[in-house]
């Protein structure tokens, strides 16, 4: 009698913590489910927040397209100025146009750097490639190497133990002049963990020198850095 | 009993601790603080939806703008003016802004299906991944590239921002569509010896190259006015 009643209790007992048991492992597993769930929901929303302030800033400058283009319009229909409206407008786009192209020499404040090897490693093609690519992300508005002006069709290639750009053999130290706001092209050049701290420890001797007055000469036009012979242009 | 009383104290502890965990978690996520993800798609939708709405109106522009000047050559008939259009037009072709055709190739890359046993970062593709394959492409005489419909200038910016890739001023995510006017056949051959393309292949990403006669590569969208690209330089003449 008291060996059966034990034995109901214990059988008894057994359901009672299996049951928790479960009910503890799936409320784990799902206490688990949520918190993942909240980190990636949590991703999501600052990506989200990025997506919507990049499309806005987009928005505003489409906005400011539209209107100068608006106005330029509004500028041919009074009558007798129109004309000359007309060309002084074909002249201003066509200077822009060709310093995007980089066939005018420039002039603006901006950074200079200059690099060479001090160690054993030689300066390849890639770290070449890493740097200028920064500066594209800090918002460069004209580039050169060595006085080659980087344009849309520039490569930068190992040749032996130099670089070459534009099909043109460069030789060390190598210096890079990159117009656009110092302080920020240097900021992502510095970055803890940034590209600078590697350089050092490739044993690359590197110098920054921020200027207000730096010249970039303009790609030659000799269809070794701006080639378009292949092309040809759509009008809208 | 008084073993029997600890197991249940146990059991019971469990539970209850079972109990608070849950009802914490249901707390979190009631309470998030700020708009909710949902909330914030539909704004971005909204921006979206709005930009298209621009461009159009920008692209309707531009035509206008395009058939004017032509008509003030053709009134006028005059040496000057249809020069000057002439060389803006030329100037337009040279630096990007305008849309060319020629013959290239194609080349996509996507994620890695399933990633296998390495990081999973490995198997995702990277700004540092897209910069190398440019650089390729202007080696073997490419004079139009573009991303995903972004035309490739010298200064254009390739920046990884989490899953997406900033190309110019918009993000993308994968795949990734390149367009490259050139030689057909030395832009293929290089891509397919590329030593960039083939570390790519290890990692399973994806990469499909196929030449195409004839191409269309899309004009640089600038957005803003024309000059902010080049606000910082002032023209030295020589």
């Amino acid at each position: 009698m008291k060996q059966g009643r034990k034995s109901g209790l214990t059988f008894a007992l057994t359901m009672i913590c299996l049951v928790m048991g479960i009910i503890v492992a799936w409320q784990y597993g799902s206490v688990k489910a949520n918190t993942q769930i909240a980190s990636f929901e949590k991703k999501r929303v600052s990506e989200l927040v990025e997506d919507i302030l990049q499309e806005r800033g987009n928005n505003e400058k489409l906005q400011q397209r539209i209107e100068e283009l608006q106005n330029e319009l509004a500028a041919f229909d009074t009558e007798a100025s129109g004309d000359r409206d007309a060309m002084e407008t074909l002249r201003k786009e066509a200077r822009i146009a060709r310093i995007i192209a980089g066939l005018e020499t420039v002039k603006g404040g901006g950074l200079l750097i200059e690099m060479d090897a001090a160690g054993d490693r030689i300066i390849e093609d890639r770290h070449m490639l890493e740097l200028v690519n920064e500066l594209r992300a800090s918002d460069v508005q004209a580039m050169s190497i060595n006085d080659e002006r980087i344009v849309a069709t520039s490569e930068i290639r190992k040749a032996g133990r130099y670089l070459m750009v534009n099909g043109h053999q460069l030789v060390t130290p190598y210096v890079v002049k990159a117009i656009g706001d110092p302080k920020k092209m240097e900021n992502s050049l510095r970055l803890l963990g940034g590209i600078l701290e590697k350089y050092a420890l490739y044993e690359f001797k590197v110098t920054l020198t921020p200027s207000d007055n730096l010249i970039i000469p303009a790609a030659r036009d000799d269809e070794m850095a701006l080639r378009i012979n292949l092309m040809t242009p759509i009008e809208p | 009993m008084t073993r029997y009383r600890s197991v249940l104290f146990v059991v019971l502890m469990l539970f209850g601790i079972g109990i608070v965990m849950q009802f914490r978690t249901v707390m979190d996520k009631d309470t998030g603080s700020g708009p909710s993800a949902r909330e914030l798609a539909q704004r971005l939708d909204g921006e979206r939806t709005e930009g298209a709405r621009l461009l159009e109106t920008l692209s309707k522009l531009e035509a206008d703008y395009a058939e004017r000047l032509r008509q003030i050559g053709e009134n006028q008939g005059s040496g000057e003016f249809s020069s000057l259009l002439e060389a803006r037009n030329q100037a337009f072709f040279q630096a990007g802004l305008t849309r060319v055709k020629g013959s290239g190739i194609v080349m996509t890359l996507n994620d890695a299906v399933t990633p296998g046993d390495m990081a999973i970062e490995d198997y995702i593709i990277h700004d540092s991944d897209i910069i190398p394959l440019l650089n390729e492409l202007r080696i073997a005489g490419a004079e139009a590239v573009s991303i995903n419909g972004e035309r490739i200038l010298g200064m254009t910016k390739t920046i990884c921002a989490g899953p997406t890739i900033l190309i110019n001023s918009s993000r993308y995510p994968v795949p990734f569509e390149f367009k490259a006017i050139g030689d057909p056949q030395r832009l293929y051959d290089a891509m397919e010896n590329s030593e960039s393309v083939a570390v790519l292949r290890i990692y399973d990403i994806r990469v499909d190259i196929r030449t195409e006669p004839e191409l269309v590569i899309e004009k640089y969208r600038s957005y803003g006015a024309l000059g902010d690209l080049t606000a910082g330089l002032e023209v030295v003449v020589q």
